[in-house]
């Protein structure tokens, strides 16, 4: 499916690694079919770190896992939109190390293909190769899974395997997109029999790994493990766990969930990612652990300059952690900018609602301001402002066209017609107007 | 006291302020069982002596991390399972209530005859897990519970109209027509309706899940309702809500809450008093303004700092704690909470599991510790299972890898062979102490001796 670039023209998309074109994600159910992305528009630029904020089933996780194409189909339809990414591969100059070529990152971008870094059409004009992760095939999405895009889960307990030792779940990433590395720490290199090969990317079957059990072979596996185990402590050491040949052979369950949640965190960032996508990452966790892995999160990505995309239904947390904010209610993007202008001046009526139900110290106990009435349900949805049922300012246009989300200055985009008038005679909502 | 089950609740503005619930060195563990035979090998000390008091009308805040105990507490209080020892008071009248505190300020085995009988008398009337039949109806008419996951807790079986009506039912109050009334009164109170009846729980979202579960709370006009994260399930607009809901209720019903929770902004916004938990003890307790200003315990201190308020500086570096919670089955000695403590001192506590603990995060060292042969928790011989190990533990122990307290808490190294001799200063279990009217904290830091 074609979509039209025109929205975005006026926005700045230089240096974007990931960009989200009229994204739509739906659901087929018993009742209907519930439109959970529908439509949505952002970037995510290089080293930037972007929040996701909404409440319970706006939408973010689905959008969050149509990076990785994590989403179930069926009963997910991809319904339109794209999403392109921008991969990068290690700097040439410094090998990864960090040079003034790559500006420390270790990391420079990857030249179209077709153009071979000209500016061509499959490229957006950048110049860089751009990949649609909507339409890629499975080999191509498996080579950037966990290697140029990474995700860390929500609940660490669920998504590490209990069957597995840390250090197996870990190496698993270095043996998938890191073989040659691997083989060349143990001093293999490219002499490296295909058995050996085939060992490391954990693809060995009974009879090969009964071989590798023999003596010829046996010394240079353990080497190969030896390596492995080197590179599992090294990405363990930079996530600040102690002891980390003391937690590789631990399994899950007996660690504590700050510390499981370390574990995902060093397993993601094994592979330097270009884009690391973190849904939820500390609502599982203690407010003092979640303090750690902030700082923690904040720290590897200043460190590594990599984009994150944090996703969190706590404002206060993505006011700390975000550059900017993306605000989602009921399957759209509703507002977008700079954290501290969406903080300081939020423009959209559910925005306001939001920040105004957090519990703060200068509230009066029973005066918090909520947004009346729930969510609405996805079925069907009418094609107006799907705030229309809950915002206090609704006018009768706000329930028959929807706004779109406009540019109102700089990067900071919204849509509601308050800030946005349509072009038609009718009444306009606006701030110092309760209507109902 | 009455005892008879028709008195209506005792409430009404002259008992506001009156202690309505008073727990008193309050103790729950559970047993570890291991083996073929299920022999007891330990026990997880979840409530570890905890006593403070509930005033009518008040909204208590209990607040700690996850595996504080907290939860339990509020199971204890709302007699759901049976404390180890200690126990819940229910309805004691001022002089009762001093005369219990006497009672128990003294040694149990140092108490006459007379006591223990006066003392046997007050906790068949009051203590919660002793009340017996009309005393016990009346125990669970007057306290109520709403639980976290409004989605486990709610039938999904049941139309609302029995979910909410079956505490009439079993309490005999209303039947049939009427009961159905009385049901739908209470959908209304919490801002549902009618419609609303004949329909299931999945039927609702989070927020109206949560409205039937305190509806039902409600049925038979409690005093008490015990609060168990009411809204950590729940996204913040709908979370408003429900705090602004049961705020209304309250100031109505003269309702007295324990609102359990570890989301501080909320306990801020909630709560009169709060009462910090750390390991099973009270960390600290006093009025909420106490607590968030003037904070005395590190713990506390620590927790406030660790979850950003919305209206703080966001660039301010968060205060973040080292290392994990202890294992409630081994409490640490002294204070709980001295192996995280930022401003730990030589008297809170250090003892042979802090070297224990600091070997395990020692690359290799752990795995030449052989044996620990303990004389007490002070005192101990740890055995590694080469001489190399030994010396360098007992070298680290005299060096800066150990925090500089632990270290002025040694009273002996000695290295013999394989074997590490190690003994601390004896400390005492860490009492809370008065800090200001109504705020005690238990930390052995700015102790002022002449407010005790």
């Amino acid at each position: 499916m074609t979509v039209s670039h025109a929205p975005e023209a006026e926005i700045d998309t230089t240096g974007a690694i990931a960009s989200v074109v009229g994204l739509r994600v739906h659901f087929e159910s018993k009742a209907g079919r519930v439109y959970a992305v529908d439509g949505v528009d952002f970037h995510i630029r290089d080293g930037e770190t972007l929040g996701l904020v909404g409440e319970t089933g706006c939408g973010k996780t689905v959008t969050a896992r149509s990076f990785l194409r994590l989403v179930p189909m069926p009963p997910g339809v991809h319904a339109g939109g794209s999403i392109y990414f921008r991969p990068h591969q290690p700097c040439p100059e410094c090998a990864g190390t960090g040079c003034e070529v790559c500006d420390d990152t270790g990391r420079l971008p990857v030249p179209c293909p077709v153009c071979g870094g000209e500016g061509c059409e499959t490229c957006g004009g950048s110049g860089n190769e751009t990949i649609d992760l909507t339409s890629l095939s499975g080999k191509a999405l498996h080579d950037i899974r966990g290697d140029r895009i990474a995700m860390i889960f929500q609940d660490p307990a669920k998504a590490l395997n209990p069957a597995l030792t840390v250090r197996s779940q870990i190496a698993e990433v270095y043996g998938q997109h890191r073989t040659e590395e691997v083989l060349q720490r143990a001093g293999l290199g490219s002499a490296a029999s295909m058995l050996m090969r085939r060992f490391v990317s954990q693809r060995s079957r009974l009879w090969e790994r009964a071989l590798l059990a023999m003596p010829p072979l046996r010394k240079k596996r353990m080497r190969v493990e030896r390596a492995i185990d080197d590179m599992v402590s090294a990405a363990l050491a930079e996530t600040q766990i102690p002891n980390p040949g003391n937690v590789m052979a631990r399994y899950p369950h007996e660690l504590s969930g700050g510390m499981k949640q370390r574990v995902m965190i060093a397993q993601a960032l094994a592979c330097n990612p270009d884009l690391l996508i973190a849904d939820e990452p500390t609502t599982a966790l203690d407010v003092t652990v979640q303090a750690r892995i902030i700082e923690l999160i904040k720290e590897l990505q200043a460190r590594r300059k990599s984009a994150v995309l944090y996703i969190s239904h706590d404002l206060s947390l993505v006011r700390r952690v975000c550059d900017r904010v993306a605000v989602m209610y009921a399957g759209r993007i509703v507002e977008i900018g700079g954290t501290e202008e969406i903080f300081a001046n939020p423009l959209h009526p559910y925005t306001r609602g939001l920040l105004a139900a957090i519990p703060s110290r200068s509230q009066s106990r029973g005066q918090l301001v909520a947004i009346r009435g729930t969510v609405p349900e996805l079925i069907d949805p009418p094609p107006s402002c799907r705030f229309v049922e809950r915002c206090s300012y609704a006018v009768a246009v706000c329930g028959e066209v929807d706004p779109g989300l406009e540019n109102v200055n700089g990067g900071h985009r919204v849509a509601c017609f308050i800030h946005n008038p349509p072009d038609m005679a009718v009444e306009v909502p606006s701030f110092s107007k309760v209507t109902s | 006291m009455t005892s008879t089950i028709d008195s209506p609740s005792p409430s009404g503005a002259d008992l506001r302020g009156e202690i309505a619930i008073s727990v008193r060195d309050l103790r729950k563990h559970f047993p570890i069982r291991e083996g073929a035979l299920q022999r007891v090998a330990g026990h997880v000390r979840a409530v570890d002596g905890v006593s403070f008091d509930i005033r009518r009308g008040e909204t208590v805040g209990l607040v700690g991390e996850s595996g504080c105990g907290k939860t339990t507490l509020g199971r204890c209080v709302s007699g759901l399972s049976d404390p180890t020892g200690g126990g819940v008071y229910f309805d004691l009248t001022g002089d009762d209530n001093e005369r219990l505190d006497s009672i128990l300020a003294s040694p149990e085995a140092d108490r006459s005859e007379e006591l223990k009988q006066e003392l046997k008398q007050i906790e068949t009337r009051h203590r919660v897990d002793l009340l017996q039949n009309q005393d016990w109806l009346r125990y669970r008419r007057n306290c109520q519970v709403v639980f976290q996951d409004a989605f486990a807790s709610l039938n999904p079986r049941h139309l609302v109209r029995e979910i909410v009506g079956r505490p009439l039912k079993v309490h005999k109050e209303a039947f049939g027509e009427a009961l159905t009334e009385r049901v739908v009164g209470l959908l209304e109170r919490v801002g549902l309706g009618r419609q609303h009846l004949y329909r299931y729980p999945h039927q609702f979202s989070g927020g109206q899940r949560q409205r039937i579960s305190i509806a039902r709370a409600l049925a038979l006009d409690p005093e008490l309702i015990v609060l168990d994260e009411p809204t950590s399930a729940l996204d913040v607009s709908v979370q408003a809500q429900i705090l602004n809901l049961l705020n209304e209720l309250q100031e109505e019903l003269d309702l007295t809450y324990l609102f359990i929770t570890h989301d501080l902004s909320v306990v801020r916004h909630m709560a009169d008093r709060v009462v910090v938990m750390y390991l099973g003890k009270v960390a600290e307790a006093g009025s909420t303004e106490d607590i968030f200003e003037d904070a005395r315990h590190p713990y506390s201190n620590a927790l406030l700092r660790a979850s950003p308020d919305i209206e703080d500086d966001p660039d301010a570096a968060l205060i973040t704690l080292e290392g994990s919670v202890p294992d409630p089955a081994r409490p640490p000695q002294g204070c709980r909470f001295h192996t995280r403590c930022p401003v730990a001192t030589p008297v809170c506590g250090w003892e042979v599991d802090d070297v224990v603990r600091w070997l395990e995060d020692e690359p290799g060292m752990f795995d030449a510790l052989t044996d620990v042969t303990r004389q007490d928790a002070f005192n101990a011989d740890l055995v590694f299972s080469d001489e190399s190990s030994a010396s360098a533990l007992a070298a680290a122990l005299r060096s800066a890898k150990v925090p500089q307290a632990a270290r002025e808490a040694l009273v002996e190294v000695k290295q013999a062979g394989n074997a590490v001799h190690v003994v601390f200063e004896m400390v005492p279990e860490v009492e809370l102490t008065t800090r200001g009217p109504g705020h005690v904290a238990a930390c052995v830091l700015e102790r002022t001796p002449e407010l005790d």
